[in-house]
């Protein structure tokens, strides 16, 4: 456990910033059970964020933190998008590389940590958008499952591409008129969760972040599962208010709607990683 | 002026083993005591289409690198380089050099008689030599063919004896040696060939042997004087 | 190796030894290999944690060997990526991570791969990338040619370029040296020549195989290493990536003037581990010279020799390293020259560019950039000898 390299030298308490003596006294570090319900009570280990009010992105980016069940052992590594908005934010170890390359740099340092630290359980996560995931890293995002990394992907799929002025992704809904498709999107939006299932991924799941506790123990599943056997998916759907014209209190709505449709709630479980999460709900962690 | 470098081409085909030729070609040199060079040709070669590779031998160190362009000694591995234009360069012997020596791997005389006055005026030498028949007669395959080769390079340029033949042929095939996954498949075919490595080395060095003893005499019948003076002290280190 | 001390072991059980030991003491003993078998006696000896591989002629064998290396225990993580895009960012994460990494590419691969490349020297990771040149697309070469090299010349990362495999196998220890220095701590490029130095077999002169150089401490590092086990960067309070404002534009301006300040930094710790950023060859007071680097050189030492036979004074200077450019070594070199001659392996003459704008207004020599082969061509002296006598007004003899 590494959350000691939170503490503040002592001398230096007294100057230290507000959030920063909050990030090691209000913290919750060390304590797998942590969860979204300790939201309203400890120090988030994000520091506000910086994308629009009511983004659906920035409450995932909250519940996926609360719900790391070993914080102080995770590495973070994002793609380009809204999310690197977000990132320095983060008070873990953030990593933003290019555009795209994620699943690779989080394989490289997968295999080092496991490599440098035999004994220690160091988890690797990726979040990135659906551009970076399914359009220009698509292969990186792929070939890191053939691969059988272990590492957890988590896509923030808002069917666009939002941080550069809202074009059309690979993930955008046939017919649906975004920039680059003005006479609207021609083909259907790609079934990636599918994909992950069929490239060797052992826990996929498919939902929006309507459900805080849903979110929770999806991440907590796939992190455990990744940690055992091989590569988990997981793909939430956050939706872009700005770019499909809703209002900052609308997200919540434009969720649970979807919740019903092409976001219900699926779940893949490979036999191995069965054996994993019913282990977990055993020993209380799930 | 006396030369300080011996500078040879081989022209083959894919899978002859011109690239192992040209390393053991080094290897004695290098034992015997000279400095030496060996390369392939740079190209994706494929079985019985033409390949070619390099050897530099020399009494100070060697930068020169890549094709040989104007060669001393010309080695063709296969009667398709000069019937069949089976070559990088048209003629086969272009760039040679005065007092050249070309070795043609053959049974019969393949010249016209433009490239007999050609090479006469340069004052080249000519060995018309079945490497191929000696390869199946001595170690029962023209996989060896190589090595008949090797052994009549050295026994009519003289300067690098039986002794570092023997040296580069054997670590050659004993050590590992990475060319490409083309040499590795070759040896495996080799050595199902012959069951044993040593088996192998033993039918190698002798067609080798056979060869140079071939060149030798032939070389003292056309009164050649070995191409370089002997090797500068050994680097024993 | 003091006496004193006591024997540390890295993780594959070879004794450490100091950089200096490993690269000047040790007593050598000679060998006879290819250039990219030099590649792996290099990194058997470097205490290397992290390699990832992809298939590309002609660096492939050299990629195939670490990967033997791995089997044998001397390197600790080892994997063929996905194309060399892939690679460069899986290479990137293994150096983020706290790993001494080295990898290798040649030609298209070094395109698909550059978007990397700035981002190595940005994230200030000291990854160790063994470019074994050759020509790019279209049309489709396989043959040694540099042009690339020209591009990758401001990426933020040092440029070294050896000339044959003692250098090359000298350049890869050198390299991880420099490279991780505190005060450096870029990424480095070794070039050589693909063909011409990965499948030509010559003599090498190598230490003993029980001895490494001391593993990588990435604690060192100028950045945290992202292993969560030092705090991360914190950046909590008025993060300023991707906002438009005059702190953001400093910051970023500020950092690309760091990495480049940090290649200036490695100048004197590349002069101790190369023995200098030049080589010279040939007669000192000659006016003719060619600068070279890499097999260009090679071709003009030979030229040199012919040239002598000729009756004509000329010499070599060698550039070993060509980010940092060793602009006061060249200066000094060609004091006294009349024609400095620049032999390249690509049609562009990027080694001619840079020359001119280093010595302009240093040097009143006329600079030639020629001999220039390029799609796989070899360069033989009797080419460039008769270049030389073409353009300085001399006679031409057939030089055969």
């Amino acid at each position: 456990m590494s959350y000691k390299i939170y503490e503040i030298n002592e001398d230096l308490l007294d100057v230290m910033p507000q959030e920063i003596r909050d990030l090691q006294f209000r913290a919750t570090w060390g304590n797998p059970k942590r969860g979204v319900m300790d939201l309203p009570y400890s120090k988030e280990l994000i520091e506000e964020h910086s994308l629009c009010a009511g983004c659906p992105e920035s409450m995932a980016l909250r519940y996926i933190l609360a719900s790391l069940p070993s914080p102080e052992d995770t590495i973070i590594v994002n793609s380009t998008g809204c999310t690197s908005l977000v990132f320095p934010h983060i008070a873990l170890h953030t990593v933003h590389s290019l555009f795209g390359n994620q699943n690779a740099v989080a394989s490289g340092i997968k295999r080092v940590l496991e490599w440098r630290f035999p004994d220690k359980v160091k988890d690797v996560v990726v979040l990135a958008g659906d551009g970076a995931t399914v359009d220009i890293g698509l292969d990186c995002t792929l070939q890191s499952f053939f691969r059988q990394e272990k590492i957890t992907t988590i896509c923030f799929d808002n069917e666009v591409y939002a941080n550069t002025g809202g074009q059309e992704s690979g993930l955008t809904v046939k017919g649906h008129v975004f920039k680059m498709a003005p006479k609207g999107k021609q083909w259907d939006k790609v079934p990636f969760w599918q994909i992950a299932i069929d490239s060797g991924c052992h826990y996929v799941a498919r939902l929006t972040v309507s459900s805080p506790k849903r979110v929770e123990t999806v991440i907590k599943k796939a992190i455990y599962v990744a940690r055992e056997v091989g590569p988990t998916y997981v793909h939430l759907y956050t939706p872009c208010i700005l770019e499909i014209g809703l209002n900052s209190d609308d997200g919540l709505d434009e969720m649970r709607q979807r919740d019903k449709e092409r976001f219900a709630f699926f779940e893949y479980v490979s036999d191995a990683a069965k054996e994993v999460i019913e282990r977990k709900k055993e020993e209380g962690l799930l | 002026m006396m030369r300080k470098r011996v500078n040879i081409r081989m022209p083959a085909l894919g899978g002859q083993g011109a690239v192992t030729a040209a390393h053991i070609i080094a290897t004695a040199a290098d034992y015997e005591g000279y400095y030496a060079v060996s390369n392939p040709f740079f190209g994706a070669e494929k079985r019985m289409a033409p390949a070619e590779s390099y050897a530099r031998i020399g009494l100070e160190p060697i930068f020169d690198r890549g094709e040989v362009v104007y060669p001393d000694v010309i080695m063709v591995f296969h009667p398709q380089v000069i019937t069949m234009g089976k070559s990088y360069t048209m003629p086969f012997y272009s760039g040679i050099k005065r007092k050249g020596l070309i070795i043609i791997n053959t049974e019969e005389d393949l010249l016209t008689d433009e490239d007999k006055e050609r090479l006469e005026s340069l004052d080249v030498k000519v060995l018309n030599f079945p490497a191929t028949k000696l390869a199946i007669d001595i170690a029962g395959t023209e996989l060896s063919t190589n090595m008949a080769m090797i052994g009549a390079l050295f026994g009519a340029i003289g300067c690098v004896g039986l002794d570092a033949i023997e040296e580069g042929i054997k670590s050659r095939f004993l050590k590992k040696f990475v060319a490409s996954g083309g040499t590795a498949s070759l040896d495996s075919a080799l050595e199902r060939k012959f069951k044993k490595k040593l088996e192998l080395i033993e039918k190698n060095l002798n067609t080798a042997k056979g060869a140079y003893d071939l060149a030798q005499r032939w070389a003292g019948e056309q009164g050649l004087e070995p191409f370089l003076p002997p090797p500068p002290k050994k680097v024993t280190v | 190796m003091q006496a004193t001390e006591s024997v540390i072991y890295n993780r594959a059980g070879q004794r450490v030894v100091s950089p200096e030991y490993l690269l000047f003491e040790a007593p050598r003993t000679k060998h006879f290999m290819t250039g990219s078998e030099a590649v792996k006696e290099a990194v058997r000896r470097a205490s290397v944690d992290a390699s990832v591989s992809y298939p590309i002629t002609p660096q492939s064998e050299a990629a195939h060997l670490i990967g033997e290396l791995w089997v044998e225990g001397y390197v600790g993580v080892y994997f063929r990526g996905e194309s060399e895009f892939g690679v460069m960012s899986e290479i990137a994460g293994c150096a983020m991570a706290g790993a001494r990494t080295i990898t290798t590419t040649s030609g298209p691969g070094t395109l698909r791969a550059f978007e990397n490349f700035p981002m190595w020297a940005g994230t200030r990771i000291p990854v160790q990338l063994v470019l074994m040149a050759r020509g790019v697309n279209s049309p489709l070469s396989i043959q040694p040619d540099n042009l690339e090299v020209g591009f990758l010349l401001d990426t933020g990362c040092m440029i070294w370029y050896a000339e044959n495999a003692q250098d090359l196998f000298d350049m890869i220890l050198a390299g991880f040296v420099v490279a991780e220095q505190p005060d450096v701590h870029v990424p480095v490029i070794t070039v050589v020549d693909g063909f011409f130095v990965s499948h030509t077999r010559e003599a090498i002169m190598l230490p003993p195989d029980d001895i490494a150089l001391p593993p990588y401490n990435p604690y060192r590092a100028p950045m945290p290493v992202i292993d969560a086990e030092v705090p991360p960067g914190r950046f909590l309070r008025d993060p300023f990536v991707m906002k438009s404002n005059y702190i953001s534009y400093a910051t970023h301006a500020s950092w690309q003037w760091e990495v480049r300040s940090a290649i200036e930094r490695s100048r004197p710790y590349a002069k101790r581990y190369l023995k200098g950023l030049i080589e010279e060859f040939g007669d000192p007071s000659a006016e003719l010279v060619f600068v070279a680097c890499g097999t260009a050189a090679a071709q003009a030492k030979e030229a040199v020799r012919l040239l002598e036979d000729e009756g004509i004074k000329a010499r070599v200077v060698k550039l070993k390293t060509i980010r940092p450019f060793p602009v006061e070594e060249l200066k000094g070199a060609v004091k006294n020259a009349k024609y400095i001659f620049v032999p390249e392996f690509n049609v562009v003459g990027w080694l001619e560019r840079e020359v001119r704008r280093y010595l302009y207004g240093h040097s009143d020599a006329e600079v030639i950039g020629s001999p220039r082969v390029a799609g796989g061509m070899t360069m033989p002296a009797e080419v460039i000898v008769q270049e030389v006598l073409k353009l300085t007004g001399k006679e031409v003899k057939h030089v055969l």
